[in-house]
Formats: structure tokens, C-alpha cells, sequence
């Protein structure tokens, strides 16, 4: 099973990431493989089992809300690729 | 002096100051150099570790060492980030990430005075069962077949961490496990890996692949030290909501080897035709041992355990789709650039990840898109609780379950298949016990026929890590294993 090309190149587009036209054949394979294995799951009856989305069985623990002095803004702007003033820079978004 | 030791003997060795902390540190980092070809480390931290363990040293000097481990040299995995030492992923996309801040782990460790030596390769963002996926190449192991000197995969994600273990260029070592990336490993490399329970450890400054999933734990050359390390790094961390607020135990003070009255569950779903004859053998001699030990073997059911693979390929990809949306090129990492702000996201994710995080992002995508969310997410988290039930249903009767940690030995580099699904079939013994949540650890019990490591696991129900480890080492200290990898990459 192959996925189809056009949704993949929609996937890459939701996805943030450039897909190469020289590597559309082969990760559209790879994804229909993929999706043949998880597709496993449709034969199994779930209609009265609950989802759990975590394992752990604890409520939310909340804590003080204390403020502290930690993240500069130039601690945090050192991994920054590029940087203004005290901000992240990007290309231009509005014409 | 010996420059293979547990963290037990390194603590005995300072207590009697037959050596210091900076002549330890030396010899590891020694090692290290010499062990270059294996590709262990991404990073080594030689200035940080040898400054490190001179202050260890004063500390000492002064009667007040942080903790009976204060000065042990330790390697971590290139995952938890760490105060100004480069923390990768073994990502291109963070190859010039130096993190400002410390993760709770590795500040638990930092206070119990264990050194940090540098970080070890990984598979890229910890997906992985192989270590090929690291932007700085496979990790060698250690261990070569007796029939063959081809170099062999350590296993993955947390590849370096246990490789390096296994051919001592660190004592111990921390690794991440999602869906068996501490054990696999482990079991490849003949060393004790520890999963523990899902919010027994902080995830806190750990770099996040699948949330729900990840948990942090040691990797060691026994089963004590597994319990001193997991005594170092758990407990209530108020930076993790899911970290679990229950009263951190003493795991390595009440470690005892009895499993008199123990009942042990053998799963029949976890038995296959495809198993090799050595790994059924070691299954089935590990049974005995426990049988003539005291334990009780019963034969259990987990139905749902051939359905846990699939429900991992959903739920993981869905998390780390959301959590690696983070890398854009702005806030940290490498950025490529585009002709607007979209193209530049696109260009720096599309030079930025390797094969398999593209694959497992786009798979995260689609199952959680419009339409297909029920289908796949939800249907996924619910054959998740089936899972979970499965679990619960059997600790009503036994105590632990005893299976293979992986359905091979270590296999050849060059020999990985080419579908992907082929590689996520190592995981089939390890995966479903991140989907309940439940601690398990690796433990090396014998060799195969090419002298490969093979490694069992052993599961219990959630936060019974002292019960865990009190079998591990029952049948560690029962069998003795003693192989260790012949050091062909070193003159010595």
C-alpha cells in the first residue's frame, strides 16, 4: 500500500516540513507501510472503552504561584539564529 | 587501578581514598579517547568533568561530599539538557542548542555530587531502536558476534548509554525510555536497564518526544546500582505536573534478593515460533531458577499485547508531531533560510530532521488531523486502556512478569531492514508496558551461540520498583553473569 502523493505533500504542508520531490516515492512507501500496521487497530471493538490519555492515576498537582528570577531574556535570546533589541527576529511577515 | 567499576565499588574506592575523584574522572575520560571508534559521546565534557571532580575532591577532603556517590563520573543522555554543555537530541535541528538551564535529573545527580562526563548519542529526538537515526552517526557496540566482525547496532534509542556502560566509558549512565529505549539497549549491550514507573522521575528539562510515554531512568552494570541511580534521580518534582507526589522510597537500602512466596506470570501472547532457541532458552532457565528460588511460575494472559505496537505508532507520532513543532528556526537550533516566514519553517524542519522524525511527524499529522482523529487518536488511546486493563487484571494474580526484553540479539548495522515497520518490531516486548505505565528493567542473563548478549525483563504494577529490583537481583545474583565484550577498540 502506497499513501497517496497529493495528501502527503498536504501532510508536509500541516506539517511545516519541505518534502523533496526526490523523496516523495519512497516516504510515501514507507508511510503506507506504516498505516497498513496501525490500521490493525480498526478490527478491534473499543465502543463502550474510555480513552486514557495518561497512565498516571493522580489529579493535576498545582503549586504556589511564587515568582522567580530565572530566563532572562538574554539567557533566553542566547540559542536565539537571529535576534533584534530584546526580541527573536523573523522574516518579514507583513508587506 | 581497574577502570571497570560499578558505582558500588567507585563509592567504596573514594570512601577509602584509594583514589580521588579527579584521578577517577581521568581514567573514564580516558577511556573515552580510546573508545573514540564507538561513538558513545557527542559532546565529552573533559574541562566541566575535570573541574567538577577536583571540587568533588575538597568536598570530600572536607567531610562534607554530597552523598557517598559524590565524585563518580557518569555519562548522560544527549537528551536532558544541561546548564552550558551542548544538549542535541543527536538533532541536526539543535546542534548548536546549549541549553541555560539544568533538568531536574541531571540536578539531582549534580546534587548528589556525581560528575557529569558528556553526552551520549542517542537516536535522534529518542526515535530509534538502532542509533541509526543520530545526526552524528550509529553508535558501535560494543559486542561482536563470535562468527563475525561486523559491527553491531547497541540497540536504541538510548544506544550510547548503554554502549558506553558496556565498554566502560562512564560508570553508570542515564537514559530516556518511550517505548523501550533503555531496555533494548540494555539487553543488546549486556547491562541493567531500568524503566521506571510513568511519573516516578521528573521530566522536567528533558527533551520531549512522546510525553505521555517518556520517562528517564538508569542504565548500570547491575541491578544494585540501578537502585542507587533511580534513588538519586526520582521524586516529586513541582516543574512536571505529572510527576508523581508520592513519598520517594529507599530502594537501594531495602534491596533484598528474596523472591520466596514471589508469584512470577509467564504472558503466552510474549511466546513465539520467531524466537530464537537461545533467548526461549534463557526464558525458560530463568524460570526455573526462580521456580527452585522460591517464586511461583503461573501462566498469565495479556490479550491485547499483539495490539500494543500499533496503538504505540499512533499515540507517539501524534505526541511528538505536537511537541517537535517547537523547532522553527527562531527560538533555538538552526535556522534555514526561505523567501517569507512559511518557507523558512518548511526549509530549516526539512534540513533540520532526519528521515525518521519526518516519517513519525507526518504519521502524528495524519492520525490527528481533521477526520481522522477518532479513527486513529482516539481509537488509539482507548486500545491503550485495553492494554493498561490487561496489566491490571494480571497483577491481581501475580506479583511480576517475566519475558524477553527483545525478540533478537544484536543484529548488524548494515543489516537494518528497509521498512521501518521491520525496525518497530524490536520494541514488541518493551512497548506495551510504556503504554501502562508500569516500571520494567533489562537484565543480561546469558549469551547466545555468536556470545551476543541476551537480555529478560522483568514487570511489575506501578511504583513496585523495590519489589522489581528485589527479583532482578535474586536472578542476577543466582546466575552471575560475568561476560563482558572483549575490547577490540583499544591497544590495552
Amino acid at each position: 500500500m502506497e499513501f497517496d502523493k497529493n495528501s502527503l505533500l498536504k501532510l508536509g504542508k500541516l506539517s511545516k516540513i519541505k518534502i523533496d520531490d526526490d523523496k516523495l516515492s519512497s516516504l510515501s512507501k514507507d508511510l503506507g507501510s506504516i498505516l497498513n500496521f496501525i490500521d490493525r487497530l480498526q478490527s478491534l471493538d473499543t465502543e463502550e472503552v474510555d480513552p486514557t490519555s495518561n497512565s498516571l492515576d493522580q489529579s493535576l498537582v498545582m503549586r504556589d504561584d511564587i515568582a522567580i528570577d530565572k530566563n532572562s531574556a538574554n539567557e533566553i535570546l542566547e540559542n536565539a539564529p537571529e535576534k533584534e533589541l530584546d526580541f527573536f527576529s523573523v522574516p518579514k511577515v507583513i508587506e | 587501578m581497574k577502570n571497570d567499576l560499578n558505582l558500588l565499588d567507585a563509592r567504596d574506592l573514594l570512601a577509602k581514598k584509594e583514589i580521588s575523584s579527579h584521578e577517577l574522572t581521568k581514567i573514564y575520560l580516558d577511556n573515552i579517547k580510546k573508545g573514540e571508534e564507538l561513538n558513545c559521546y557527542n559532546t565529552v565534557a573533559t574541562e566541566h568533568a575535570l573541574t567538577e571532580a577536583e571540587k568533588s575532591d575538597i568536598r570530600r577532603k572536607e567531610g562534607k561530599h554530597k552523598s557517598p556517590f559524590d565524585g563518580i563520573p557518569i555519562g548522560i543522555k544527549d537528551l536532558f539538557c544541561t546548564n552550558n554543555i551542548r544538549t542535541t537530541a543527536s538533532s541536526r535541528i539543535l546542534s548548536n542548542f546549549v541549553p541555560t538551564y539544568e533538568s531536574t535529573v541531571t540536578q539531582n545527580c549534580i546534587d548528589a555530587g556525581l560528575i557529569n562526563l558528556g553526552k551520549l548519542n542517542c537516536d535522534e529526538f529518542a526515535m530509534g531502536s538502532t542509533n541509526k537515526t543520530s545526526y552524528f552517526g550509529s553508535v558501535i557496540n560494543p559486542w561482536q558476534s563470535s562468527q563475525s566482525d561486523a559491527k553491531l547496532v547497541p540497540g536504541g534509542s538510548s544506544g550510547g548509554s548503554a554502549a558506553a556502560v558496556a565498554a566502560d566509558l562512564c560508570i553508570a549512565s542515564l537514559g530516556t525510555d518511550t517505548g523501550g529505549s533503555i531496555r533494548q539497549p540494555a539487553s543488546f549491550t549486556g547491562t541493567v536497564g531500568l524503566k521506571p514507573t510513568y511519573g516516578r522521575v521528573s521530566r522536567w528539562g528533558i527533551v520531549a518526544f512522546a510525553s505521555s510515554l517518556d520517562q528517564a531512568g538508569p542504565i548500570t552494570k547491575t541491578v544494585e546500582d540501578a537502585a542507587v541511580l533511580l534513588d538519586i534521580i526520582s521524586g516529586h518534582d513541582e516543574k512536571d505536573s505529572t510527576s508523581s507526589i508520592k513519598d520517594k522510597e529507599n530502594l537501594f537500602e531495602n534491596l533484598n534478593g528474596s523472591v520466596k512466596g514471589i508469584k512470577i506470570g509467564i504472558p503466552k501472547e510474549f511466546e513465539s515460533n520467531d524466537l530464537p532457541a537461545s533467548t526461549q532458552k534463557a526464558w525458560d532457565e530463568c524460570k526455573q531458577l526462580l521456580q527452585s528460588n522460591g517464586a511461583e511460575i503461573v501462566d498469565i494472559s495479556l490479550p491485547h499485547t499483539m495490539d500494543a505496537l500499533p496503538t504505540y505508532y499512533i499515540i507517539a507520532p501524534a505526541e511528538a508531531s505536537s511537541n517537535l513543532a517547537r523547532y522553527d528556526g527562531v527560538k533555538y537550533g538552526i535556522r534555514e533560510e526561505g523567501k517569507n516566514l512559511i518557507e523558512m519553517y518548511e526549509e530549516t524542519r526539512s534540513i533540520g530532521f532526519g528521515d525518521e522524525v519526518k516519517r513519525r511527524i507526518l504519521i502524528g499529522t495524519y492520525v490527528l488531523s481533521s477526520g481522522y482523529y477518532d479513527a486513529y487518536y482516539i481509537k488509539a488511546q482507548k486500545v491503550r486502556s485495553l492494554i493498561k486493563k490487561d496489566f491490571n487484571d494480571a497483577f491481581q494474580n501475580v506479583d511480576a512478569i517475566l519475558t524477553p526484553s527483545t525478540p533478537s540479539t544484536a543484529f548488524a548495522i548494515e543489516n537494518e531492514p528497509n521498512d521501518p515497520v521491520q525496525t518497530y518490531l524490536n520494541d514488541i516486548f518493551t512497548v506495551p508496558v510504556n503504554l501502562a505505565g508500569i516500571p520494567a528493567i533489562s537484565i543480561p542473563f546469558a549469551n547466545d551461540e555468536n556470545n551476543l548478549p541476551i537480555g529478560l525483563q522483568l514487570i511489575t504494577n506501578s511504583f513496585e520498583e523495590q519489589k522489581l529490583l528485589n527479583i532482578a537481583k535474586n536472578v542476577q545474583d543466582t546466575i552471575d553473569y560475568n561476560h563482558k565484550p572483549n575490547k577490540w577498540w583499544t591497544n590495552d
